[in-house]
């Protein structure tokens, strides 16, 4: 391994070495080197094959603008190596070959047959006669793609999230974007600096060029980034790609760790006033023959190898160019090693003066107006050809590398993000900002500009623009930045368009998809002819370099054919996220945050199977038999508990609480009085049942309600929107998790409170509908309402939440000898269907009224004062025919299993569907309630269902009154 | 029987060295290895009121006046008053005797609704920047000031009660029932930084 080892730009630490596998062997680096760079230290050349041709493909770009060098790394495909730091031990895979390496690739001979793959390959071949696609998609699959994922795959690796705040946010830590953060900061605001690279100082961080009479470019890149390190409210994000903007000035963005922080990946998103947008600029790629032939790659590519990594890019090189850049690339190399053997400059004109002279005095010939037209050599280039653009004749060169570029391209994707419009600009050749939204600008190379001073000039400006946006700073210091930017060079000549003038069947206008010009002329001759019809029949820019590549040249290419109805050449669309990101970035920390209640220990460790209902967990079973026989039977004969603290609790207080109540519950709220609970429902304006529960007062316009767990967090909210306009002193507070809930039920479940209270809970004195608030073992205040859900004598006890542990401890202990037990949802779920009581949700849906339910006389249509929230829907849905209405059935077969929940009921055509049906344990019968419609809905009417995997085995049952069990209810009351 | 004893809805992953009964709680005045901070401070033993009333700005509690300013807060003897909107605001006793429930109406004794924590330490807002996007450190608001929102998507009242680079504190309330995860999210976000379960004694240094 032969480096450059004394650069003052190195991005290493020579002390530091790491070692990667790669095809079987252990290859050595320096810590600083990303997986690309060190393999290409050690010679690795080809870094992967491509996606339909499985055509080598080696280093392009170093900031992931293609799909080159994805690679599988420790198990995770596509990952970009061009901007990974190694890690000693990793595990490097090539991707989309058969075979250790991407040397060689027995697939590769698709690439002879690329004629056969067309445009549009996709879309129109293969798909006639039908069944071939099957088959053809399989093979397709097999021989194209990007890496292997398992369905099982589970992502290694530690992500995180942060939500960093920023009065001025700004992407890009150049000396655009790093002159934006001090104007900001010396205002005083938090300012927020996003930079992909692993270090701030962009453009001029690897360049030896002169600065000024005191420095070089990367020697000022350094004092800038010391500088905004010095800054306290300047905070720098390295290794941090922006990958989205929303509205208001949201960004997000990635951040990716290379060393020994808490996370490997860390999704960071900011709120900002101000947005300055300082991404620069990356190469417009030449099209030519195998433009991606590996030895091909961008002049930053090979001069950021040697100065920031040490690693001449090969022995002999061409250049291939249409920028000042490339020229100053092609002096430093040679003088580096690199033994460059002529520069080939589309620009007639414009280059400096002092880099041609340079080139002169190192006897490098300048072949202005020129461009290379071809590579050649078999998997890696080795020799190149040279054309003029308007002329004849060539010139072949035999080289290892070839440094092309056509010119520079703006990276203005965050800008296009952000609402943005852009524009082209004939004389820069870029996409230019035209209309940018509030708070958001744009400073820098991506603006035209090359002259170091007006690159910072225009970032200090645009830095106090956005803390203008901030009210930090004034118009005349805007004026004064405005004025300072005037006296510097303004934007610079873009390199003019590169005919194309070859077939162009292997030049690829997109690496990714193997998309090429040919490509493109297909699609247009078929009539698709704007760039974003192009894009998607030829796929090109939709790889993962997402549209890196393309995204220029494509729109460029359109216009310069005149063949398109939109002449001006139109960018097309870019979408977040800008760079590939992993969904585990996304999912950040991933906080499960579920409720648990106060006895959740307890239902665990009395064998309770926790199921999320909503935000809660509830325990569903207390063993593995899913009848719940036991449980069931034990209600029924002695006594069980079930943790009911998931209910709505609510009080509603105020001169005008009746007035509320009375417009949400469908009752006659008056009626309410102390030491009784109301049982009644809420209907929304379609009249369809929304919300159950129980009212009771507990002093004079004080009022505690209950509500159905699902709908607890909305209750509150309910009642404020339906009173909004009318102006009532009343007001409602959460008490949801201040008590817990203890559902004592059975015919002894009396005995076991009777055993915890001194209060007299007889049936005389605690009647059924009644209310009392008492002390549990003279100490625990209680809340007590005798309600009937399951069917039997049942006390449900609301407890203060921290007492609730002991509150349960005691009663389990006091129920021992009446054969107290745990109960859970699914028992009385099965408990409820036998007393016919209908849970929302289950036995409605957004369409079931509360007549449909049979519910009808909960509604009273008379009330004084209140409109009731659903009373006009309830009058005219009232005898509306053709409704679907609640019946009972009991199945014909005592013997046949339960119909699932869901399954329809048919009759030629579906007549309903069940809503819940149960073996019944009690009744020693399958019992169910099912909508259906009106002429279904008589008793005896026989309904005939169907289940999704009944194979044509139809279940029968018989609508049967309801309810089931205890039809007169006198157990509720014993 | 212990029927009197009360739980937090949390219990913090350290092992207490001095506790005391207050009230039926156990509260927990130090943990062993508090080391120097942050520190996650379990207060839901705390009383909490709400207070909700057309009149609201004319009420004084116990003699302390309530924010005339939504999102404003003030702390008067141990006694945090934050205004949530026109006619509501939040209290919640920190330090000294615990007051007792006014015999107005427009009171709810709501101590058991919510656990309440403290983040303190020098880098609590590196820690809850993790948690959530409100922004605790406005330059705008001076502390004791009120946020509503989510805090590990979970809705939250979080008050900013100290701020300065030396030392401070966060504290916020949430649903009883999320006090297992929002724990359990906390200490994650803390780890980096050595957050540590600390007793009732270290919000001492800041109340």
């Amino acid at each position: 391994m032969n480096r450059r080892m004394h650069l003052p730009t190195l991005r290493l630490d020579p002390q530091k070495k790491v070692a990667i596998q790669y095809g079987g062997r252990s290859y050595q680096g320096i810590e600083g080197d990303t997986i690309a760079t060190l393999l290409y230290a050690n010679g690795i050349r080809i870094f992967g094959r491509s996606l339909k041709y499985h055509r080598p493909r080696g280093l392009y770009s170093l900031d992931g603008e293609c799909g080159n060098t994805l690679m599988e790394v420790d198990g995770i495909p596509n990952v970009r190596t061009e901007s990974t730091p190694a890690k000693d031990g990793m595990i490097v895979k090539a991707q989309n070959v058969i075979g250790k390496t991407a040397e060689w690739d027995p697939m590769g001979f698709l690439d002879k047959f690329s004629w056969a793959m067309p445009a549009g390959f996709y879309y129109r071949t293969l798909h006639k006669p039908a069944a071939v696609w099957p088959v053809a998609a399989r093979w397709i699959r097999k021989a194209a793609g990007l890496g292997v994922l398992a369905p099982d795959f589970e992502m290694k690796g530690r992500y995180d999230e942060i939500y960093p705040k920023a009065d001025v946010c700004v992407i890009g830590g150049g000396p655009a974007g790093m002159s934006a953060a001090l104007a900001a900061a010396q205002t005083g605001l938090r300012v927020v600096l996003l930079e992909n690279r692993p270090w701030l100082g962009g453009f001029f961080d690897y360049r030896p060029a002169v600065y000024n009479e005191n420095g070089t470019l990367y020697e000022r890149a350094r004092v800038l980034a010391e500088q905004v390190q010095q800054v306290d409210n300047i905070r720098v994000f390295t290794h941090t790609a922006a990958v989205g903007a929303y509205n208001n000035n949201l960004i997000t963005a990635v951040q990716r760790c290379g060393g020994a922080a808490s996370f490997d990946q860390r999704y960071v998103e900011i709120r900002a006033e101000s947005v300055v947008v300082a991404t620069g600029c990356i190469e417009r790629p030449l099209l030519f023959e195998n433009n991606e032939r590996p030895g091909v790659m961008q002049v930053g590519c090979a001069h950021r190898l040697a100065r920031t990594w040490g690693v001449l890019p090969g022995e002999s090189a061409v250049f291939s160019i249409g920028h000042d850049l490339g020229l100053e690339a092609a002096v430093d190399l040679n003088d580096l090693g690199l033994k460059v053997l002529c520069v080939a400059d589309v620009r007639q004109d414009g280059q400096k003066e002092a880099l041609l002279s340079e080139l002169e005095k190192r006897n490098i010939p300048v072949l202005k107006g020129w461009a290379v037209v071809e590579a050649l050599g078999r998997k890696t280039a080795n020799r190149v050809t040279l054309a003029p653009l308007n002329g004849t004749g060539s010139r072949r060169f035999d080289c290892d590398v070839l440094a092309a570029s056509a010119g520079l391209t703006p990276l203005t994707g965050l800008l296009t993000l952000a609402q943005g419009k852009l524009r082209y600009d004939d004389h820069t050749g870029f996409f230019l900002p035209d209309k940018l939204p509030r708070g958001v600008h744009a400073a820098g190379r991506l603006l035209g500009f090359d002259d170091a001073f007006s690159v910072e000039a225009s970032g200090h400006r645009a830095g106090l623009c956005a803390a203008a946006d901030c009210g930090a700073s004034s118009r005349r210091e805007i004026q004064t930045a405005d004025d300072r930017l005037a006296s510097l060079p303004g934007p610079v000549r873009g390199s003019a368009w590169v005919p194309v003038s070859a077939e162009g069947k292997k030049s690829f206008i997109c690496f990714d998809e193997d998309a090429t010009l040919k490509h493109v002329r297909q699609a247009m001759a078929m009539g698709f002819d704007v760039p974003e019809l192009i894009k998607r029949f030829t796929a090109a820019g939709t790889g993962p370099g997402q549209g890196g590549i393309a995204g220029h040249n494509l729109p460029l290419f359109v216009s310069q054919t005149g063949l398109s109805p939109a002449p001006d050449p139109k960018p097309t669309t870019v979408r977040s996220p800008l760079i590939p990101t992993y969904l585990a970035a996304y999912a950040g920390t991933r906080h499960d945050m579920s409720k648990r209640t106060p006895v959740h220990d307890s239902q665990l460790s009395a064998g309770g199977r926790m199921e999320r209902i909503g935000v809660w967990n509830r325990a569903r079973y207390f063993s593995e038999d899913r009848s719940c026989r036991l449980e069931v039977e034990n209600v029924r004969n002695n006594v069980g508990v079930l943790d009911a603290s998931t209910l709505g609790k609510f009080r509603i207080h105020g001169p005008d609480a009746l007035k509320a109540l009375e417009r949400v519950y469908v009752g006659d709220m008056s009626k309410v009085s102390p030491g009784r609970i109301k049982y009644s429902a809420m209907c929304n304006e379609d009249g369809c049942l929304i919300d159950d529960g129980v009212i009771v007062e507990r002093g004079e316009n004080d009022y505690y309600l209950t509500a159905s767990t699902g709908r607890a967090g909305e209750t509150a909210e309910w009642f404020r929107y339906h009173t909004r306009y009318d102006g009532w002193n009343y007001h409602i507070v959460n008490l949801t998790d201040v008590f817990g809930v203890i559902n004592l039920a059975g015919p002894r479940a009396r005995e076991v409170l009777q055993a915890i209270t001194d209060a007299d809970v007889s049936n005389e004195a605690f009647p059924f509908t009644g209310y009392r608030e008492f002390l549990l073992w003279s100490a625990v205040p209680a809340r007590a309402m005798r309600l009937g859900f399951v069917g039997e004598l049942s006390y449900e006890l609301h407890v203060p939440s921290s007492y609730m542990q002991a509150v349960w401890d005691g009663i389990m202990d006091a129920g021992k000898g009446f054969g107290i037990r745990n109960f859970g949802l699914e028992s009385q779920n099965i408990l409820r269907l036998e007393k016919g009581h209908v849970i929302i949700g289950a036995e409605s849906e957004q369409r079931t009224t509360l007549h449909d339910l049979g519910l009808g006389f909960l509604w009273h249509r008379h009330k004084p004062e209140a409109k009731t929230v659903g009373a006009a829907a309830l009058r005219q849905t009232e005898e509306q025919k053709g409704r679907l209405k609640l019946v009972g059935f009991n199945m014909e077969d005592p013997s046949s299993p339960p119909p699932k929940d869901g399954s329809v009921i048919v009759d030629g055509t579906i007549r309903g569907y069940v809503c819940t049906a149960r073996y019944s344990v009690s009744l020693k019968a399958v019992v169910g309630m099912a909508l259906v419609e009106d002429s279904l809905a008589g008793v005896g009417s026989r309904l005939e269902i169907f289940e999704d995997d009944c194979n044509g085995n139809r279940l029968y049952a018989e609508v049967v009154k309801m309810p089931f069990y205890d039809p007169h209810g006198v157990r509720l009351r014993m | 029987m212990t029927i009197h004893q009360r739980r937090s809805p949390v219990s913090l992953p350290a092992r207490p060295v001095k506790t005391e009964m207050r009230d039926g709680w156990t509260v927990v005045l130090e943990y062993a290895d508090e080391g120097e901070g942050p520190w996650l401070i379990d207060l839901s033993h705390r009383s909490r009121f709400d207070i909700q009333d057309g009149a609201i700005d004319q009420m004084t509690p116990w003699g302390f006046s309530i924010p005339k300013v939504p999102l404003e807060s003030v702390f008067q003897n141990g006694v945090l008053i934050n205004r949530m909107n026109r006619t509501q605001a939040s209290i919640w006793h920190l330090a000294g005797e615990t007051p007792r429930l006014p015999p107005e109406s427009a009171f709810t004794d709501v101590t058991e609704a919510a656990l309440l924590i403290a983040l303190v330490g020098k880098p609590v807002f590196s820690i809850i920047e993790k948690l959530t996007a409100m922004d605790l450190q406005d330059s705008r608001k001076a502390p004791p000031f009120l946020l509503q929102g989510p805090v590990v998507h979970v809705p939250c009242q979080v008050v900013v009660f100290k701020r300065s680079t030396e030392q401070s504190a966060v504290l916020w309330t949430c649903s009883r029932g999320y006090g297992h995860d929002m724990i359990h999210a906390v200490m994650d976000a803390g780890a980096e930084f050595g957050i540590r379960p600390a007793g009732e004694n270290a919000l001492s240094a800041v109340v």
